[in-house]
């Protein structure tokens, strides 16, 4: 029996082959969709889920308020906090922590040979047995028996040592050689830790001056893992944390929690980490994405199949009458619907494979499809089912329906009832598919926003160059100026160097530090008030190189050395701090040094359009300033970082160079965004696209079935046009009511999104007036397509065939 | 074998109601072959229809093999159908993605016979109907002869007691016509039970009864 269905349906799948391969591409597109996008949502959920006491596992948390306004969320804890906690809390069964082995890239030398490697940490004993890892080769015991080791993944070691055993060989980061003990496999990429060389903690201890630094109360350096007891309770363990750590300091202003492993990865209220995060909020939009592209894949396949029901009926009523019962007949047309999605399946897992690459570079993850994967097949096999489900149920309901005397009765079996759920699914798919091109449009034009208003200084044309503490922190506070200086001058001689200013921040487009205003004052402040502020230091060449406009006031002369204890602010440090008017000329104390105001600049961006402008304190000459901003000829980046790493390689000659791109830091900053961006896109496009695959056959499908009434019509004298339009009216109705569904959903979704930026476009009418068109373009291309072809057909023909 | 008495059908346009079938009275025998004669619209499919139980009437009483079947369900009247009845139509009605040995097997599969048991049955039929050689053809690659020749199989392979025919021969040309005829005349002479619809005198003269419908009355 089963046979016969599977038999009848190949073979119904070889007689309506325009159908089939719409079918088919429509389905496994859409299903390819959904199963890359759960393979990543899977991934998100799973995250640090691998590690055999995951659940056990907790991360300290602390809160520190700095003011009335800001508090400030730290992964970090102190060091000492660890042993403190093992020893005074029952509760906590093992602690472990681990530090990045310094800020930014380390810079292995290999035989004189420079490399990079942005993911170096510190580990403690405690780490390689409370998390899971698997050694390739080498021991964790080998590994802690020495403050001097090394473990590297797989991918590392054989970057470094190719297929050589890299256990035993040394790599030197700064002067310290280090011996690699271990190779352990790649970290998964449902990790939070994605360290690629460990090293333990002992060999920065080794060192008093660390070790001293490190026990501070003060300093919070180390992020702290904690394993409790199963039973243990992480409110009672943060509280008694906070008590540990109330005892070591003065002030009372830290708050402590807990942060369970297995969520980790949607922790969004740090200040900043060292781990990837994301947004769980994202991660749902994502999943409700994927189903809605498989949602409307299935449209396709409900609509043409019930569409075609009609050219059915005659066969279910000879079934009917000799001798099928309903049940048999629905089991037929399901298994016509498990044919087709097993065929879609095989499609799929192609589509799979041949975009892996391409998903793996914009996930950043290493998904492999083997095809032994349990998670692979778990995620297809979910996806046919639905896809199943959603397909097979209401059209075999309906075709089975049939009565036997239909096949007297013409193709008139199928009620309105019918008609009208055709055309609501279309309207939802285009519904879909509206609402992802606003977004579409929306976003791109927020982008091209950000991009306008970051456009005071041409980013291409700079480039910054950092001292690292190591280097200059050797020097007296009176050599390192003389030297900056020199550096400096040698810099200006380069032909390809058009402009240099020192500063003190490492980067200008994503400033991260703020200062409390402890030690700030100005007339008029009030008591307590103590507003978190961007410090600048920097030298006079600073505001034409980035363009800053003078609002009131001046900007700072070379050679006036009364300006070393000067300000100048920007607008919103007036408004907050409300400086007394006249603004220039007031008592302005920054950082302990009292000066006056000389100057205000326009307000500029120095982080990212998602955060608000905050008040700016711009201070010049300063020993610690340790940062180049290199302004490079028109069109000469690439030889003006040559030029520096040349300038460099004469002061520090052994010391890796390295150069900060502008326009590179500003695409990271908008990284994100610009994922969403795209994939968004994709997701319109591929909407788009399934349904008007569906569209197309639909109209495909009412063309042929209006044959005859066409040919009457064309012998009684329509033109050509008035066919066209009396075929594709109603689509265009269709597409209409979906706009009408679409926009107020979009807009209230695309606000949602907007809010992210603190500086933001409105939406425009005409966002929604390009979207329309841009749908009712593709519609009637689409549907005209068939519309022509049959206003065009010879009316004798399609009559003679009656 | 079956008794139809009073039978009424009609349908209502508006206030008015216009009669398919008018007070059908009609005993047919076992082994009966009758035709059924009447113009175009005089009601002969619908009676057959009825007769064959796909159709429904208004009024009166229908007993075949002695059962009620004005009081049945259609679950149950269906199941009666399928066991003694098959059906011939003028467009043959085969299931074009079906070979010819898949036509004739199918109502098998519906009654869930097993596979050995189905081979020979559909054997049987092949070598009576003489079209062993087409067995792997599809309809479409059939003349008008040869398909209603693999439709009459297909109504027979189930083995009913009644074969209902709506103009078998009203898509073949005379020779073809005549051939259909005859095997219905050995039909009936192996004890099936015919009625069939016709246009032709000269078919509706191999039964051995004819009956004339007008405007859904039976004259005469």
């Amino acid at each position: 029996m089963i046979k016969h269905y599977f038999k009848t349906a190949w073979r119904n799948l070889f007689r309506q082959k325009f159908t089939s391969i719409i079918n088919i591409a429509g389905l496994s597109i859409g299903m390819a969709a959904a199963v890359l996008i759960f393979l990543w949502v899977k991934n998100e959920f799973g995250f640090d889920n691998y590690h055999k006491d995951a659940d056990d596992i907790y991360r300290v948390k602390n809160y520190l308020s700095i003011s009335k306004e800001d508090t400030w969320v730290w992964e970090n804890s102190p060091f000492l906090l660890g042993e403190n906690a093992k020893q005074q809390i029952p509760e906590v069964l093992d602690v472990c922590r681990i530090r990045p082995l310094g800020y930014g890239t380390q810079y292995f030398n290999i035989k004189g040979q420079f490399y990079g490697e942005d993911n170096c940490a510190y580990i403690d004993s405690s780490w390689l047995h409370v998390f899971n890892y698997k050694f390739l080769a080498g021991s964790a015991q080998a590994f802690n028996d020495h403050p001097f080791s090394m473990l590297l993944t797989e991918t590392k070691a054989k970057k470094y040592f190719g297929n050589e055993n890299a256990v035993g060989r040394m790599i030197r980061i700064d002067t310290v050689d280090y011996q690699v003990q271990g190779v352990l496999a790649d970290n998964p990429a449902n990790s939070s830790f994605q360290f690629d060389v460990l090293v333990p903690l002992a060999a920065r201890t080794e060192n008093p001056k660390n070790k001293k630094n490190d026990e501070s109360w003060g300093n919070f350096n180390y992020i702290t893992f904690l394993k409790l007891t199963p039973s243990g309770d992480p409110k009672k363990v943060a509280g008694k944390l906070k008590e540990i750590i109330a005892k070591q300091r003065e002030q009372n202003n830290l708050d402590v929690s807990l942060q369970a492993l297995k969520s980790l990865r949607f922790e969004t209220d740090l200040q900043n980490s060292v781990m990837q995060h994301s947004d769980i909020k994202v991660v749902y939009i994502f999943a409700v994405l994927g189903i809605l592209l498989l949602l409307i894949a299935c449209i396709n396949y409900v609509n043409l199949t019930t569409a075609r029901a009609t050219l059915r009926a005659r066969e279910v009523s000879i079934r009917k009458i000799i001798g099928a019962e309903k049940k048999q007949l629905f089991l037929q047309f399901i298994a016509e619907s498990v044919m087709i999605s097993l065929l879609s399946l095989i499609a799929t897992m192609l589509i799979v494979q041949v975009s892996l690459p391409l998903f793996n570079r914009f996930t950043e993850k290493t998904f492999a499809l083997s095809f032994g994967s349990t998670d692979l097949w778990i995620i297809a096999g979910s996806t046919l089912f639905v896809t199943v489900l959603l397909t097979s149920i209401y059209p075999a309901l309906l075709l089975s329906s049939f009565k036997p005397l239909a096949i007297f009765r013409g193709i008139h079996v199928l009620k309105l009832k019918d008609g009208t759920l055709r055309k609501g699914l279309v309207v939802l798919q285009f519904t879909i598919s509206i609402i992802l091109i606003v977004g579409t449009i929306v976003i791109y034009s927020q982008l091209q926003f950000v991009n306008k208003e970051n456009s005071a200084y041409n980013r291409s044309q700079l480039l910054s160059v950092s001292v690292p503490y190591k280097v200059w922190g050797k020097y007296k506070e009176e050599q390192r100026v003389g030297i900056m200086g020199a550096f400096k001058e040698e810099l200006l001689a380069q032909s390809n160097i058009a402009d240099v200013s020192l500063m003190n921040s490492e980067s200008i487009v994503n400033m991260e530090g703020s200062s409390s205003g402890n030690s700030t004052d100005w007339d008029g402040r009030a008591a307590g008030f103590t507003p978190a502020i961007a410090f600048f230091r920097v030298d006079t060449s600073f505001k034409n190189m980035v363009n800053l406009k003078m609002k009131e006031g001046r900007w700072y002369q070379t050679g006036n050395g009364a300006d070393i204890h000067n300000s100048v602010l920007n607008e919103t440090a007036v408004r907050e701090f409300n400086i007394h008017k006249p603004v220039i000329g007031q008592r302005f104390v920054s950082q302990g040094d009292t000066g006056v105001v000389i100057g205000v600049v326009e307000d500029f961006y120095y982080k990212s359009l998602h955060e608000k402008i905050g008040p700016v304190v711009i201070r010049t000459a300063d020993e610690n300033n340790t940062t180049f901003l290199i302004k490079t000829a028109p069109g000469k980046i690439k030889e003006a970082e040559k030029a520096a790493a040349t300038v460099w390689k004469k002061f520090y000659p052994t010391e890796p160079f390295s150069a900060n791109f502008l326009d590179e830091e500003f695409e990271k900053l908008y990284r994100a965004d610009k994922k969403t961006s795209t994939l968004i896109w994709s997701f319109s496009i591929i909407a788009i696209f399934i349904s008007c695959l569906g569209l197309f056959g639909l109209a495909a499908f009412t063309a042929e079935k209006r044959n005859k009434e066409i040919g009457i019509r064309k012998i009684l004298g329509a033109s050509v046009t008035s066919i066209i339009s009396l075929l594709s009216r109603e689509f265009v109705y269709m597409v209409l009511l979906s706009m009408v569904i679409a926009f107020p959903i979009a807009w209230l979704a695309m606000n949602k999104w907007l809010e992210n930026f603190a500086y933001r476009i409105s939406i425009a009418w005409w966002i929604f007036l390009t979207a329309a068109m841009i749908a009712l373009a593709i519609a009637m291309i689409t549907v005209s397509f068939q519309a022509i072809k049959a206003a065009m057909a010879n009316p004798v023909r399609s009559l003679k065939t009656e | 074998m079956l008794e139809l008495k009073g039978i009424y059908k009609w349908v209502n346009t508006g206030n008015n109601r216009t009669f398919i079938l008018k007070d059908i009275n009609l005993t047919v025998k076992e082994g009966e072959f009758i035709s059924i004669m009447g113009p175009s619209g005089s009601g002969k499919s619908t009676l057959l229809n009825v007769i064959g139980m796909l159709d429904e009437f208004n009024e009166g009483e229908y007993n075949f093999l002695h059962e009620s079947v004005h009081k049945m369900k259609e679950k149950q009247r269906s199941a009666l159908y399928k066991q003694y009845i098959g059906f011939v139509f003028q467009a043959y009605h085969l299931i074009d993605e079906l070979t010819v040995y898949e036509n004739i097997e199918t109502p098998l599969i519906y009654q869930d016979i097993k596979s050995s048991e189905r081979k020979a049955m559909v054997a049987d039929m092949l070598d009576r109907f003489n079209i062993v050689g087409k067995k792997d053809l599809f309809p479409t690659q059939l003349s008008g002869g040869q398909q209603q020749l693999v439709g009459i199989a297909r109504a027979l392979i189930a083995k009913p007691k009644l074969l209902l025919a709506d103009e078998p021969t009203g898509n073949l040309n005379s020779k073809q016509g005549e051939e259909i005829m005859e095997l219905f005349k050995e039909l009936n002479n192996d004890g099936v039970a015919i009625i069939q619809v016709t246009h032709s005198e000269k078919n509706a003269a191999y039964g051995s009864r004819i009956i004339n419908l007008l405007d859904g009355r039976i004259e005469g």
